[in-house]
């Protein structure tokens, strides 16, 4: 088997009585690009300066190309780093602020040379090098510290949330360009972010962080139609998964959406419900409920419809080419169905998942 | 109620030029969004509107009234900004209430303008609550409610929901749309943000380099744009671009190697150049299908809905499709695409669609 790119054990870091991370894991292998994704509050900044050797561990290993660096200062990791914040040097030229960290770690002319070509080159800031900071626009210099960070020649590089707070467009071009970059640099990217679009956009492999744990670790894909837990499911999605409270009675799951026979795998006492925005359809059917429509928020190739039933907020979507569906939802009222298969049952105490729907009662 | 007119309205800051000769009228009693990304003009337009900026040429009209040089607190306007304008210690009734003490009104008449605009916003449980007790997208709400109370006869908004958190800006954009349905007033709204624009607006005003280059209904904007600029700008992605070695232009008709019909496309055939279709404007089938054109999935990724988007290659062009979660999901090497006509925009050499 290929070495992996980073191998995270048992990671667990206290400030005093706070538990931040709890005997976190995953992996990350090389030539691949995985995402962390956790709401804010999970203990994403300090898994990244624990990474970085920004922070020491309390215990756990960090495992980088097979070699445990967690006791190692963090200039010796040799992993590259693009942080959230993208202060550049205003008195230095874009060059000048590309060069900085390689200057640090006494590179040679022809590495520095060899280092600013490649990654110019590959964000597309070939014609900026010679410019100041004060005269780049907010996604050029965006492109600048995320070309500082990959500078640095490794293969293993943690980029932090470095596309937070910029616009959509920007965000969409600067999304291809990571994507293309770690497909060219053929090497492994470790990206944090607390947004699910992003996530979702970027990720081949997706981890999900929830309360200083990594709670799911799998393919894009099987994370999204599979999550293990709530939070693997409220994290990953766009918008956001509705979580419904109910009632579990043998094998009958009641909630504002009626009662649904449910398939249990585990035993669960007091369970939640989750189901994804397309899991409803809007018109009658089976099932359906009555929903006051809230907002229509119009994405373009399709709304998301926020609906109410008995006091709990919902959200679905439809397809702008969708008019007999578009026409129902511009009234104030609608009516709503779901498939029972889209319900997935969660532990209300672990938030494990233990069940899903099966049928209309 | 009066529409706003722009009459050859430039603004320049030295050497550069923010707003260049735009003639435009904001209808009255409905929602314009001045759309456009950072540096187009869309703020400092707006500025000249509130009079906070003096327009270097051009008049502007308020109904009848040239008010190019009436000072700002005499056009009657109100103003909602980024950060939320209100008085942190102090209750959100008096808060609601201070900006209308001016007016002398009875306490009967004051109280119904505070409750009703407490209504629609939402705040009819926290007027008694101290402002430092509420998180910033209850705040904005307030110091929206200031403006509305006061019943100007037109109200501007710069980017209110922009620094919101993510938690309240829905609650927010859910608060704002209520209170556009139901105001009489003329509203200016500026944003980059095209979900808000397109969610918000009864008309967006697209902006680019100091000109307005389309104003349209959300739909018809994102449906037909005007030009390349527009069919990027909107949709998440924006729009897929054709170049020109992919089309065949013969007398009035056009084939292409991305899809198998021939359009006829008459006397404006000759100026085609390239041509544009949204994501969700391509077909694709995971089998082979009569008249699809072969493409190479190069990378899969998860949109809005559960819908994947799939990057595609059709020799060395890229473009991407949006598709059902299911064919996303099983597809794997190769795919075979259509485009309907009725999806495909031309666009001339200059960008604009012909």
């Amino acid at each position: 088997m290929a070495q992996l790119a980073l191998d995270v054990k048992g990671l667990t870091k206290s400030y005093g009585s706070k538990v931040v991370l709890e005997n976190l894991s995953f992996t990350a292998d090389m030539n691949d690009f995985s995402v962390i994704c956790g709401k804010p509050g999970n203990g994403k900044s300090v898994l990244v300066r624990t990474i970085m050797g920004l922070e020491p561990v309390d215990a756990g290993s960090i495992i980088v190309r097979g070699k445990d660096v967690a006791q190692v200062s963090a200039g010796e990791r040799n992993i590259g780093y693009v942080p959230q914040s993208f202060a550049l040097y205003p008195h230095y030229t874009v060059k000048e602020n590309i060069e900085y960290p390689l200057d640090l770690s006494k590179a040679s002319e022809a590495e520095k040379k060899e280092a600013v070509e490649r990654v110019s080159e590959l964000l597309r800031i070939k014609d900026l090098l010679g410019k100041k900071p004060e005269q780049l626009s907010g996604g050029q210099k965006q492109r600048v510290a995320i070309a500082r960070g990959l500078a640095k020649a490794t293969d293993v590089y943690v980029l932090d949330d470095p596309l937070v707070g910029l616009d959509f467009k920007l965000r969409e071009r600067l999304i291809d360009d990571l994507r293309k970059t770690q497909e060219e640099l053929k090497v492994s990217f470790v990206y944090l972010t607390s947004d699910p679009l992003e996530a979702l956009s970027l990720a081949r492999t997706v981890m999900i962080l929830a309360q200083g744990k990594i709670v799911q670790q799998d393919s894009l894909d099987v994370v999204y139609d599979l999550p293990n837990s709530i939070a693997s499911m409220n994290s990953l999605g766009f918008p956001e998964a509705n979580i419904l409270p109910g009632d579990l009675s043998g094998t009958t799951f009641t909630s504002v959406l009626g009662s649904i026979k449910v398939k249990m795998d585990s035993n669960s006492s007091k369970v939640v419900a989750g189901i994804r925005p397309e899991g409803f359809q809007v018109g009658s059917g089976s099932g359906s409920v009555d929903g006051k429509i809230t907002l229509l928020e119009n994405l373009g190739s399709e709304f998301a419809v926020y609906f109410n039933v008995k006091n709990t907020n919902l959200v679905t979507v439809v397809s702008r080419t969708d008019n007999d569906a578009l026409a129902k939802v511009k009234n104030k009222s609608t009516t709503i169905t779901f498939k029972p298969e889209a319900i997935v049952l969660f532990d209300a105490e672990s938030g494990k998942r233990v069940g899903q729907g099966v049928s209309h009662v | 109620m009066y529409d706003i007119r722009l009459e050859n309205i430039t603004k320049k800051f030295g050497d550069f030029t923010a707003v260049n000769n735009i003639n435009f009228t904001i209808p009255k009693s409905s929602v314009t969004v001045l759309l456009g990304p950072s540096g187009c003009g869309k703020t400092t337009l707006m500025r000249m509107i509130a009079g906070l900026e003096n327009p270097t040429e051009g008049k502007i009209f308020f109904g009848e009234h040239d008010v190019t040089n009436v000072p700002t607190r005499r056009r009657n306007i109100g103003m909602v900004f980024q950060y939320p304008v209100i008085y942190r210690n102090t209750s959100v009734r008096k808060n609601l209430e201070l900006p209308l003490l001016s007016e002398k009104l009875s306490k009967q008449e004051l109280d119904k303008r505070v409750d009703e605009v407490a209504e629609i916003l939402g705040l009819t449980d926290v007027l008694k609550k101290l402002v430092e007790e509420l998180d910033n997208g209850t705040r904005q709400k307030i110091a929206v409610g200031r403006e509305v109370a006061r019943q100007p006869r037109i109200i501007l908004f710069d980017e209110p929901i922009t620094n919101i958190d993510l938690t309240s800006k829905l609650e927010l954009k859910r608060s704002l749309k209520e209170l556009f349905g139901r105001l009489q007033q003329t509203i200016i709204y500026v944003t980059h943000d095209q979900t808000e624009a397109m969610t918000l607006a009864d008309q967006i005003a697209l902006m680019q380099d100091g000109v307005i280059s389309q104003s349209d209904s959300p739909k018809e904007i994102y449906e037909n744009p005007a030009s390349q600029f527009a069919g990027w700008f909107l949709g998440n992605p924006g729009m897929n671009f054709v170049p020109p070695q992919f089309i065949s232009v013969s007398g009035s008709k056009i084939t292409s190697k991305m899809f198998s019909q021939t359009i006829d496309l008459g006397s404006k055939a000759s100026s085609a150049d390239t041509f544009g279709v949204r994501a969700e404007g391509i077909s694709v089938s995971p089998t082979e299908i009569k008249g699809g054109v072969k493409a190479r999935v190069t990378r899969k990724s998860i949109g809005a809905g559960g819908q994947y988007l799939l990057d595609l290659a059709v020799d060395n062009l890229l473009v991407k499709a949006r598709v059902s979660h299911s064919i996303g999901r099983s597809v794997s090497e190769n795919v075979w695409t259509t485009i309907e006509s009725e999806n495909i925009t031309f666009f001339d050499k200059s960008g604009k669609a012909i």
